[in-house]
C-alpha cells in the first residue's frame, strides 16, 4: 500500500506541474493555432524572476511569485507583438509562428544564460517539512504544487466559462471569422491569451524549479511534454489537457518505479507516437473530417 | 532553355568553380570548413524537399543525419566495414529510418507531424545517451550498444590519410563536393520533375490533383524516403571526416543552425537552401568574434526573416523579378 500511495502521490505531483504548463500551450493553440516553442525558455525565466526577486531583492516569495506572472505575461504580450501579429494574415502561419518562436526561445534562453551564468541554483521558494501518510512521505512542497495547480485549473475554468473574456476567447477559437464578424476584436483576444499563458508559464517555471533547481536549458524538456500532453489530448482542447496531464503524470510515476527514471521519457514518448498513429487527432480531440 | 536545363547548368557551373578553391588556397581551416558546408549544404537542400517542396513540417531531419552517422561508425567499429561500403550503406539504413517515420506521420498534418517528429529524434537521443549497459568491453572500457554519451571513435576512414598523409582533408573535400554535386542534381530532378510538379498540384487545388490520381499518401512517403538518402549519406561524410561520432549530432542547436539555412535562403527553391547555407556558415564565422553571443544573434536573424522576409533570400529576388515582369 505504500508503494501505490508513494506512486499515487508523486503521479499527481507530476500531473500538477504539467497541467499548468500545459493549460497555457493549449489556449494557445486553440485561439490562435500557434505552437509556442518559446514557452520553454518563458518556464525558466519565471523560474529567474522569481529567484532574482527573492534572493538579490531579499522580497517575500508571494512578491516573487507576482513578478515572474508579470514579466513573462509582459513576454508573452511581446511575442503577440513581435511575431504572432504580423504574421497572422499569412497562408503559412502555423509552420512560420513554429520558427519565428523557436528563434525568440533562443534569444531569451542565451539571455538568462549570459545574466544568471550556466550554473544551476536552487530555487529559494520551498517549503520545508512533509505530510506522513502510514509510511509514507509526502513533502509539503509537493502538496503546495498540487494546491496551486487545482486553485490555477479553478481559475481558468472559471475565466473561461464565466466571464465575458472567457466567451471570447472560446468564440474565437472556435470560429475566429464568425467570432470577429460578431464584434470580438480578436486582436486584443489574442494579445490576451498570450499574456494569460505566458503568466501561467512562469508559475509552472517556479513549480518546477523548487523541485529539480534552476538551470537556463530547464525549460527544454517540460516544453516537449507539455505538448505531448496536448497532441494526446488533442491540440488546443483546454480540459483534455489538463485530464491527460495527470494520466500522463501517473503514467510516469508508474514506469519510473517499475523501470527506472531513465527511461520515463522514452517510453511515454512511444506511448504517445502509438496514441498518434491510431487517434491522428488526439484522445479527446474531434475528429476533423478533412475528405482530402 | 529550360528552367530544369538552366539549373543543371548552374550546379555543374558551381562545382567547377568550387573546385578550384583548393588549388588557390592550401590554407586546411578553409578547406575543412567548406567541406563542413558541403554536408550541412546537402542535409538542407534534402530537408528542403520535405519541408518546402512537399509541404511536410518535419523536424527529423536531424535523426535521419545521426542515423547515417551512427550506422557508418557502427559497421566500421563492430563489423570492420571499410568506409566506402559502409558509407551508401548507411544512407540506405537512414532511408529506412525515414520510411519509418514517414509512415508514422502520414495521416498527421501541420504542428502534430513536427512535434512527433521532434519526439521521436528526442526518444532515439535519450535511447542512445542512457544507454549504459557494455555492449562489448574493449581495453578502452565499456562500450554500450549505441556508444553512449562518449559515442564511437577509430571506426576507420576512406583510407585517404594513409595515401595523403598531411593532405587528406583535400581529398575529402573533393569527396563532399562530389557528393553536394550528385544531391543538388537529385534536388533539381524532384523538384523541376513529376513529383515537384506532383506536390504543387496538390498544394495548389488538392481536390482537382487527388481526383486524377494523384495520391498523398504515396508522393509523401516517396519524399521521405528519397530525401533521406543524401542526408543520411551527408551523415556518413560526417563520421569519416571527423572522425568521432557522439549523441551531439542530436543537438537542438544544430537543427536550429540548419533550419535557419533554409528559412533564410527561402523554403521550396533549389537554391535557396545553398545560399542560405552560405549566408550562415559565413555570418556564424563572423559572429566567432563575439562567441558567447552567437546563438542569440542566430535566434534573431531567424526571427528577422520570419517575419520580415518570410520567403527569404530566394524569394526577394523572385518578386523583384516578377514586379519587373508585371509593369
Amino acid at each position: 500500500v505504500d508503494v501505490l500511495v508513494q506512486i499515487v502521490a508523486s503521479g499527481l505531483t507530476l500531473g500538477a506541474m504539467y497541467a499548468v504548463s500545459t493549460v497555457g500551450l493549449a489556449l494557445v493553440y486553440g485561439s490562435l493555432n500557434m505552437l509556442n516553442m518559446s514557452h520553454g525558455a518563458l518556464l525558466a525565466l519565471g523560474g529567474y524572476v522569481c529567484f532574482y526577486v527573492m534572493t538579490a531583492l531579499g522580497l517575500p516569495a508571494i512578491a516573487g511569485v507576482a513578478a515572474a506572472m508579470i514579466i513573462c505575461g509582459l513576454a508573452g504580450l511581446a511575442i503577440y507583438h513581435i511575431a504572432a501579429r504580423p504574421m497572422l494574415p499569412s497562408r503559412n502561419f502555423e509552420t512560420q509562428i513554429f520558427i519565428a518562436t523557436i528563434g525568440i526561445g533562443t534569444v531569451l534562453e542565451n539571455f538568462i544564460l549570459r545574466v544568471f551564468g550556466p550554473q544551476p541554483v536552487a530555487q529559494p521558494l520551498n517549503l520545508k517539512g512533509a505530510l506522513v501518510i502510514g509510511g509514507v512521505h509526502i513533502p509539503n512542497q509537493n502538496i503546495l504544487i498540487m494546491a496551486v495547480a487545482v486553485a490555477m485549473m479553478v481559475a481558468i475554468a472559471f475565466l473561461l466559462n464565466r466571464t465575458r473574456t472567457g466567451r471570447a476567447i472560446r468564440a474565437t477559437a472556435q470560429n475566429r471569422d464568425a467570432a470577429q464578424l460578431m464584434g470580438i476584436r480578436i486582436g486584443r483576444v489574442y494579445a490576451k491569451v498570450l499574456a494569460l499563458s505566458g503568466a501561467l508559464a512562469a508559475l509552472s517555471g517556479i513549480m518546477i524549479s523548487s523541485l529539480s533547481g534552476l538551470l537556463p536549458n530547464m525549460g527544454g524538456d517540460p516544453m516537449l511534454k507539455a505538448f505531448v500532453i496536448c497532441v494526446v489530448a488533442g491540440l488546443g482542447n483546454v480540459f483534455g489537457a489538463v485530464s491527460a496531464a495527470f494520466v500522463l503524470g501517473l503514467l510516469e510515476a508508474i514506469i519510473q518505479y517499475l523501470l527506472g527514471v531513465q527511461y520515463s521519457f522514452a517510453i511515454l514518448l512511444l506511448i504517445v507516437i502509438a496514441v498518434l498513429i491510431w487517434r491522428p487527432y488526439g484522445l479527446f480531440g474531434k475528429q476533423q473530417v478533412v475528405r482530402l | 532553355v529550360t528552367v530544369a536545363k538552366r539549373d543543371i547548368f548552374l550546379c555543374f557551373a558551381l562545382t567547377a568553380a568550387t573546385a578550384l578553391v583548393p588549388l588557390v588556397t592550401g590554407t586546411r581551416y578553409i578547406i575543412t570548413q567548406m567541406t563542413l558546408f558541403f554536408i550541412w549544404t546537402m542535409v538542407v537542400t534534402q530537408w528542403n524537399l520535405v519541408l518546402g517542396v512537399a509541404g511536410i513540417f518535419s523536424l527529423a531531419q536531424m535523426a535521419l543525419f545521426a542515423a547515417g552517422a551512427y550506422a557508418t561508425a557502427m559497421l566500421g567499429y563492430y563489423f570492420a566495414v571499410p568506409m566506402i561500403l559502409a558509407m551508401p550503406a548507411a544512407a540506405l539504413a537512414a532511408v529506412f529510418v525515414s520510411v519509418v517515420i514517414g509512415l508514422a506521420c502520414l495521416r498527421l498534418r501541420g504542428p502534430y507531424v513536427a512535434l512527433l517528429t521532434l519526439a521521436i529524434a528526442q526518444v532515439i537521443y535519450l535511447i542512445v545517451v542512457n544507454d549504459t549497459e557494455c555492449f562489448t568491453n574493449p581495453p578502452s572500457g565499456c562500450m554500450p550498444l549505441f556508444g553512449g554519451v562518449r559515442g564511437f571513435s577509430r571506426f576507420g576512414d576512406l583510407g585517404f590519410r594513409s595515401l595523403l598523409g598531411s593532405k587528406w582533408y583535400i581529398a575529402h573535400f573533393y569527396v563532399g563536393l562530389a557528393m553536394l554535386m550528385l544531391a543538388t542534381l537529385f534536388s533539381i530532378a524532384i523538384i523541376r520533375g513529376p513529383l515537384g510538379l506532383a506536390f504543387q498540384a496538390l498544394r495548389d487545388n488538392p481536390g482537382y490533383a487527388m481526383s486524377r490520381g494523384i495520391s498523398k499518401f504515396k508522393y509523401q512517403l516517396w519524399v521521405f524516403g528519397l530525401s533521406a538518402f543524401f542526408t543520411g549519406l551527408a551523415g556518413a561524410l560526417y563520421a569519416v571526416q571527423f572522425g568521432v561520432v557522439g549523441p551531439i549530432v542530436f543537438s537542438l542547436a544544430t537543427l536550429l543552425f540548419l533550419l535557419s539555412m533554409i528559412v533564410v535562403g527561402g523554403m521550396g527553391t533549389v537554391w535557396g537552401p545553398l545560399l542560405g547555407a552560405a549566408v550562415l556558415m559565413l555570418a556564424d564565422e563572423g559572429m566567432r568574434e563575439i562567441g558567447d553571443w552567437r546563438d542569440i544573434g542566430l535566434g534573431l536573424i531567424l526571427v528577422l526573416f520570419v517575419v520580415l522576409l518570410p520567403k527569404g533570400l530566394a524569394g526577394l529576388r523572385l518578386t523583384q523579378v516578377s514586379a519587373k515582369r508585371g509593369e
